[in-house]
């Protein structure tokens, strides 16, 4: 591994600790007073800084010391985390962002801002100081050097490896190395079993261990006590040791390794005055140094063989114990690191490949291309076995079960496979979230509102591709909200509303798509400078006479701006059409709603991937169609009993004593002009977006099957009321029916009337 | 066993020297007293404080007796904890696995 692949990961967990930064100081800024929050941030902070230092990035690690300072502040309980000091470190998360990425992309960080957020820091932690002292326990955190011991008290628990080389020196795990010149103290500990030490099971060799850890240790064992072999009791303690421990952590750290036997024996801890060493010490073994020069001194394994390839499996096992007691995290298969090390011969690197195993941990990151080659790989096969059982069906009447058994297995194999590939793209939204709260922060700054961010299901899962995509509309409908949703505070403050403004986003799942969620509690649409807007700029007719609902969704159309003067943030020229298309693209919906004086609510539906679809196949009028199986609640064969006819020519259904307003799917498709006879068909009980739920009417059920989905808009144009399209296993094409699309279509207006701008748009955008 | 100075026990250490193998392992050791002695503790996973106790005691006795006390065979667990708890065994090993 170079080095430019140890600072690319470097990067990507400086994205991981930013994100984690982020969440936590919202987390702090809506109250959370958790110990344990304020250690989280403290630590992403604290951990950017350590890997950026061994990167030598030198503007990164001045910023994220003086955020430190401040942080361990707030953390030392020095520092009350108001809402005004949480604004001034939220800001200076987004500058920790910026600086982090100039670092990554090149480029530098107006200095000015930098400059001016580290004052403001530094204010905080000196300013806010109390007078009266108390500040015995932690050093003033003026002084460079006050960081270094500060992280100890969190990193009470983890094991600090020193032992070797770490790939990844800016994990948690990596405190003690951040600085290896800085703030390394020496400890002298007497550590005096008594024999109820032993007698209640505590092992003075595993607390010496145990104490290894914590930092480079130098023990002497005084075996003075030890009496005669006749005269000795072999339960007593007679050992008493004196070690020195050179860490980066505190004393309490030492003396927590002995919590549970503190009672039970003589225990002193004090720092070393000077290393003047009266006693003689012998290095502990977790110290590779030994392994390196004096493995021969006292290697002595089986056998006694002497031979060189002996030897290295004896070294090699040394070092992976070291590695197994030293990194106390997964354990590494002996055997496995034998073998590897036979090979390599050389203990030292087998001590630290299985070091980087460890810390490798429980994911690993892969090219996004790479996944989705597989994934298109996937769907071929898909269709491809579709293909072959679909021939073999065919061919074969007598149905070899043999076959058929076969290619039964074959389809729940690619079915798995699929699964597990689709898992690997899901993503929570989380980030796109987060992004968002920057958003809002930095607009409202601009244009001097106060706003908060509520988001909600920030781990709702979704497609990468969808979130990657999902990102720019957001951030655009965000602006607006911000921007023209949301009123001045003084306006809100004579309407009775709270002066701080609330943007909310949420995401959740429903019906195999996720929606999402965006409301405002700000003014709402003011539809009568709406209508005037699209009148002036002759988008409807002057007289044109439209209902709330369409008037809310004028600002979908093309060329519509309602604010009054165009401002830095929005309303440069790209409107709501963009967001509006972007989400079409996506397969996707939107749909606002508003209640003026309250705030509005943008809707958007989008699926979970664009890739498979599970989907019912049908035949509507002598053609097949899919519909997706994630909208279809159930099946019915209707009975002549239970159509009863509604107005003009509006059908009902009666199902388990409610009424569902039945929708021929032939009829809103133009497949055929004469209304289908329901009795003959299947009805599909569909929930559409809106929660309602409707009958489809189809001639018939061919079955259920997984589907590729190919866009059309793509291959050819968007068709109202369809959704996409499919290859079938006998190689004809098959639409997907937009179920939502349809269901609208079935409320009165015509699919033609509903979606004669939206297939304009598609159009525009597929050239 | 007789007298006489060609003769030498030997022992195998169990695989768990804890707080309960203390006794028992001082108990064979007494009575190996007065012969050379060569210890194989290439089976020994793990070693308690106090079980070393009994063996450091044993090397002092047997050096008294001015007996041999050596350690034939040590296994990885074995050595690693003796350096872990700060003592020196060098001395102590057979001289083929002395390197």
């Amino acid at each position: 591994m170079d080095m430019n692949e140890i600072k690319e990961i470097f990067f990507q967990e400086c994205e991981e600790q930013l994100a984690e930064l982020e969440s936590g100081l919202l987390k702090l800024n809506d109250g959370d007073r958790d110990p344990e929050t304020v250690n989280a941030v403290f630590r992403a902070v604290h951990s950017i800084k350590g890997g950026a230092g061994a990167f030598g990035l030198d503007d990164l690690v001045s910023f994220a010391h003086v955020f430190e300072t401040t942080l361990d502040c707030v953390r030392s309980n020095k520092l009350e985390p108001t809402q005004d000091v949480l604004k001034v470190m939220l800001r200076s998360a987004d500058v920790l962002a910026d600086l982090v990425s100039a670092s990554r992309d090149g480029g530098s960080v107006e200095e000015s801002r930098t400059r001016g957020l580290l004052k403001e820091l530094e204010a905080l932690a000196r300013g806010e100081m109390p007078s009266g002292g108390a500040a015995v326990e932690t050093p003033k955190p003026a002084p460079a050097k006050a960081a270094a011991p500060a992280p100890a008290a969190a990193a009470a628990p983890a094991p600090t490896d020193e032992s070797g080389f770490q790939p990844i020196p800016f994990t948690f795990e990596g405190f003690g190395a951040d600085e290896p010149a800085e703030d390394l103290s020496t400890f002298e500990v007497t550590f005096k079993p008594r024999r109820e030490l032993y007698a209640k099971g505590n092992e003075a060799a595993l607390l010496l261990r145990d104490l290894s850890r914590v930092g480079e240790m130098s023990i002497n064992c005084d075996m003075d006590q030890l009496p005669a072999f006749d005269k000795m009791d072999p339960e007593e303690a007679y050992f008493t040791w004196t070690i020195q421990v050179k860490t980066a952590k505190a004393e309490q750290d030492i003396r927590t390794v002995f919590e549970f036997a503190e009672w039970d024996c003589d225990l002193d801890v004090k720092l070393a005055e000077s290393s003047a060493e009266e006693l003689p010490m012998v290095p502990v073994p977790f110290d590779l140094s030994i392994l390196d020069d004096g493995a021969s001194d006292e290697d002595g394994d089986d056998a006694g063989a002497a031979e060189a390839a002996a030897q290295a499996i004896a070294a090699a096992e040394t070092a992976s114990n070291v590695t197994k007691m030293a990194a106390a995290a997964a354990r590494v298969e002996k055997k496995e690191s034998q073998a590897a090390a036979a090979a390599a011969a050389a203990a030292a690197n087998a001590a630290n490949a299985a070091n980087a195993a460890n810390s490798a941990g429980q994911t690993i990151r892969v090219d996004l291309d790479r996944v989705d080659r597989l994934i298109n790989l996937v769907g071929e096969l898909v269709i491809n076995q579709a293909m072959l059982s679909q021939s073999v069906i065919e061919n074969d009447t007598t149905g070899t079960s043999s076959i058929n058994m076969g290619l039964e297995e074959l389809q729940q194999l690619t079915r798995e496979i699929q699964d597990s590939v689709m898992a690997i793209r899901a993503q929570p939204v989380k980030p796109v979230f987060q992004r968002m709260s920057r958003i809002v922060r930095e607009v409202a700054d601009m244009v001097g509102k106060s706003i908060r961010l509520v988001t909600e299901g920030e781990n709702t899962e979704v497609d990468k591709t969808v979130i990657d995509k999902l990102a720019e509309p957001l951030t655009h409908m965000i602006r607006n909200a911000v921007d023209h949703g949301i009123e001045s505070p003084e306006r809100r403050e004579a309407a009775g509303k709270n002066p701080e403004g609330t943007v909310k986003l949420t995401a959740k799942h429903r019906s195999g798509r996720i929606v999402i969620e965006l409301s405002d509690d700000g003014a709402g649409i003011n539809r009568e400078k709406v209508k005037q807007k699209a009148i002036d700029k002759d988008l409807i007719p002057a007289d044109s006479n439209l209902t709330d609902e369409e008037i809310d969704n004028l600002i979908f159309m093309p060329g519509f701006s309602t604010a009054d003067k165009i401002s830095d943030i929005s309303g440069r020229g790209v409107g709501m059409d963009v967001v509006k298309r972007s989400i079409q693209a996506l397969g996707g919906r939107i749909s606002i709603s508003s209640r003026p004086g309250n705030g509005s609510t943008f809707t958007m539906s989008l699926p979970l991937t664009l890739a498979v679809l599970d989907g019912m196949v049908v035949t509507v009028a002598g053609q097949t169609l899919v519909v997706p199986l994630t909208a279809i609640v159930e099946t019915l064969q209707p009975e002549a009993s239970a159509i009863h006819s509604f107005g003009a020519n509006q059908r009902l259904i009666s199902i388990r004593n409610s009424f569902c307003p039945l929708v021929d799917v032939g009829r809103i498709l133009n497949f055929r002009s004469s209304q289908a006879n329901p009795v003959e068909g299947v009805a599909l009980l569909v929930e559409s977006e809106g929660g309602g739920q409707r009958a489809l009417m189809v001639d018939a059920i061919q079955g259920q099957r997984q589907v590729v989905i190919k866009s059309l808009e793509a291959n050819y144009t968007h068709v109202p009321g369809i959704a996409a399209a499919t290859i079938l296993g006998d190689g004809r094409v098959a639409l997907i029916l937009d179920v939502d699309a349809v269901v609208a279509a079935s409320r009165g207006q015509s699919l033609r009337q509903d979606t004669g701008m939206k297939s304009d748009m598609s159009l525009a955008a597929t050239g | 066993m007789a007298s006489g100075k060609a003769e030498t026990g030997s022992l195998k250490l169990v695989s768990v020297l804890d707080l309960n193998e203390a006794s028992v392992l001082h108990g064979q050791l007494s009575s190996m007293r007065g012969n050379d002695l060569s210890i194989d503790a290439s089976g020994v996973d793990r070693v308690g404080v106090q079980c070393v106790q009994v063996l450091m005691a044993a090397a002092n006795a047997w050096e008294e007796d001015k007996k041999q006390f050596v350690f034939e065979k040590v296994s990885d667990a074995f050595r690693k904890t003796m350096q872990l708890i700060g003592i020196n065994i060098d001395h102590l090993l057979a001289k083929e696995i002395q390197q």
